[in-house]
């Protein structure tokens, strides 16, 4: 560089002693020795004519702004090359600013995929850039709202104090503010659950996490709601236990009406053996090994003792009338899974259709092996039905679509959330179709690979 | 929700202002939402709170209207400004009748509560207007924050929903009370509760007026819907 500008300078002086020299010479040839003196001061002052030319060319493309429109080095001298070096400068810069503007791009990018909602706000608390799940969980339009005040869209006064507060050491949950275009009568079943937390950064600058808490909250609902359930479904029998157990103990009664207590408190305890069976089956089933793959067993041997056990339940609550059972197998087959589960499955799909099916009501009981391989195993019964808006919740521990009739005829309320567990595990699917006053439809759909029909297995 | 001005400190004013009425409208929301849950629940507790929210809503009306008149002496403001604050004193107005109207809810779901005839009522089917008229309310407020035109005027389209529901839910109620004589009391504090309701939605709707009123300078109030989308169309079509 610096043997370049001494290049440069002496090229300069060079050319400078070269036209005074030239003009000179011209002028000692047209008038003489006089001209001598003169002449070289016309070359002079016209190398600096054409020197302020060139320096005035590069002012005008900078003054313009416009990097193309600097003179080439081609064009001589020291402004060309001072043009040159500068549109080199210009061009690295340039260069930065692309990568630093791809880096930005990409961490915006990143930030925008982020599960959390963020919301950049600046000192005014005015949305400066929000990526798209903030956008949805606060009902922001990404472009429209930028640079309006975050606490005038988000309303919530829990938020609104947060947000003022300037201290956001824990975060606050709000329901999320309604999207304002969703459709009339939108009913808010299950509002939207946001934590919201701020953090502080550079100075006054804010950055707002949004976080989906709604599944964490309604999961929190249901285990309160299952230990509440629990403890009420024991307490129940033992109440009755414990009433009976003092009447024995502080009446004189006789022998008749002994036995017929005794009988009544070995109902109840046998009650709550059976919720407590359900319900070490669920553990079992929530935490214990996935079901084997290779075992199989006959579908008929899971068939014929449900049947037995169906009946005799069947003449244990209506005596004497019974209901119309039918059991039917289309096709012979063989199903992989864990033998005790899938009976457990089976046979709590047919009590409850004996339980809820009034005396004397048909249950159609089918086991066929689908065109596609799946199996299916279908209960039907002529009972009451379900109303639709009880079908979604059935499989849920406890759920009960009409309290007082479900506990008479004692089932536990765990029934569908075993058959529920049982079929994910085996990944199968549980289908329920009802109609009021019509009957019911329960059916267990077996995956193919779980399904292996007589026709393939005599072959083997 | 407001544009630049020379004067910055007056920019500030406006915003904080604008802040505050947002903030009220905030608290107002979430008065409604809790008078409903009240409705659906039947919870005098929640009654409770949303009765105490009122006396700080009334707090609030009283001094955004004492800045608003700081302000209009200060800089005696004009065009657009003047249009702004104007509005948002009414804006106010309406917040606090809104927030009237949802301590009125809560007092009659404690009424309705005492009166012991909650359940046999179909209290439950206020529960698609009340939804309605809460929703139409952050509507107004979001297109308000946004000075949004055109959510102004589905708002306006969608007050007529409220209406018929409120129409549909009084036709029931009479029929509960020819039934059954007893329920008249109850049935009565139903039908105020859906007035209220029915009120709130109207309260969105004169917001929905005002943000009108301040972008493009025309009184919508009391003119036929053709009317208004003609103006806003008009002056659509000029600018």
């Amino acid at each position: 560089m610096g043997a370049w500008m001494m290049a440069a300078m002496s090229f300069r002086i060079v050319t400078f002693l070269m036209a005074c020299a030239a003009s000179a010479g011209i002028a000692w040839g047209l008038w003489g020795l006089q001209g001598l003196g003169p002449g070289a001061w016309l070359g002079a002052l016209l190398w600096f004519a054409l020197d302020a030319r060139g320096a005035h060319r590069l002012l005008a493309a900078l003054r313009g702004g416009n990097a193309a429109a600097l003179p080439t080095r081609e064009s001589g001298g020291l402004w060309g090359e001072l043009a040159q070096r500068v549109r080199k400068l210009l061009r690295e810069r340039d260069k930065q600013v692309h990568q630093a503007e791809d880096r930005l791009q990409e961490f915006l990018t990143a930030i925008q995929n982020s599960p959390n909602g963020v919301v950049l706000i600046d000192e005014q608390s005015r949305i400066e850039w929000c990526n798209q799940t903030a956008a949805q969980h606060l009902g922001i339009d990404v472009h429209r709202d930028l640079l309006v005040h975050l606490s005038n869209l988000v309303r919530h006064p829990d938020f609104v104090t947060y947000l003022a507060s300037w201290n956001y050491s824990r975060d606050v949950v709000i329901d999320a503010p309604t999207p304002p275009n969703r459709s009339p009568g939108g009913l808010r079943a299950h509002p939207l659950r946001l934590s919201m937390q701020v953090h502080a950064y550079a100075g006054n600058r804010r950055m707002l996490l949004t976080r989906d808490v709604t599944a964490r909250e309604q999961a929190e609902a249901m285990r309160r709601d299952f230990v509440a359930n629990v403890s009420h479904e024991i307490r129940t029998p033992l109440t009755v236990l414990v009433g009976f157990v003092e009447t024995l103990q502080n009446l004189p009664l006789g022998e008749p009406e002994r036995a017929r207590y005794l009988q009544l408190m070995s109902q109840q305890a046998q009650r709550m053996e059976m919720l407590v069976n359900d319900l070490l089956m669920l553990s079992r089933l929530e935490g214990g090994a996935p079901p084997p793959v290779n075992q199989w067993t006959p579908v008929r041997a899971l068939l014929t003792p449900m049947e037995d056990e169906a009946r005799a339940l069947s003449e244990r609550l209506v005596p004497g009338q019974g209901h119309h059972l039918t059991v039917t197998m289309e096709d012979d087959a063989e199903i992989a899974g864990a033998v005790d589960e899938l009976q457990s499955a089976m046979s709590n799909l047919l009590s409850n259709a004996i339980r809820y099916t009034p005396g004397g009501g048909k249950i159609t009981v089918c086991w066929r092996v689908l065109p596609d391989g799946q199996g299916e195993f279908s209960v039907r019964d002529s009972g009451p039905g379900i109303a639709a808006e009880h079908i979604p919740r059935l499989t849920e521990r406890f759920y009960r679509v009409d309290r007082s009739r479900s506990r008479e005829s004692g089932g536990t309320g765990l029934g569908l959330a075993i058959v529920k567990h049982v079929a994910q595990r085996h990944g199968a699917q549980l289908h329920i179709h009802s109609t009021v006053g019509q009957g019911s439809c329960f059916s267990l759909l077996l995956p193919a690979a779980r399904v292996q029909s007589a026709a393939v297995f005599s072959k083997l | 929700m407001s544009e630049k001005h020379l004067s910055s400190q007056f920019d500030s004013e406006l915003n904080a202002i604008s802040s505050r009425v947002m903030e009220m409208g905030g608290i107002v929301e979430a008065q409604i939402d809790h008078a409903i849950d009240a409705l659906a629940d039947l919870d005098t507790q929640i009654a409770d709170q949303v009765m105490e929210t009122e006396l700080r809503v009334n707090a609030m009306e009283v001094e955004i209207d004492r800045e608003l008149l700081s302000i209009i002496a200060r800089r005696q403001p004009a065009a657009r400004d003047l249009r702004l604050l104007m509005a948002i004193s009414k804006a106010t107005a309406n917040l606090e009748r809104a927030g009237d109207e949802a301590h009125k809810m809560a007092r009659m779901v404690k009424s309705i509560v005492n009166g012991g005839m909650a359940r046999t009522l179909p209290g439950n089917e206020l529960r698609v207007a009340a939804d309605l008229a809460s929703a139409l309310l952050r509507k107004a407020l979001h297109a308000l924050a946004r000075l949004d035109t055109n959510a102004a005027l589905s708002i306006l389209k969608e007050d007529d929903l409220i209406d018929s529901e409120f129409d549909g839910f009084v036709r029931k109620l009479v029929t509960y009370m020819m039934e059954d004589p007893r329920t008249i009391s109850a049935s009565l504090d139903l039908v105020f509760l859906a007035k209220a309701i029915e009120r709130i939605g109207d309260h969105a709707k004169n917001i929905a007026e005002l943000i009108i009123y301040i972008v493009k300078g025309a009184d919508v109030r009391h003119t036929s819907m053709q009317d208004i989308e003609f103006t806003l169309q008009r002056d659509e079509s000029v600018s």
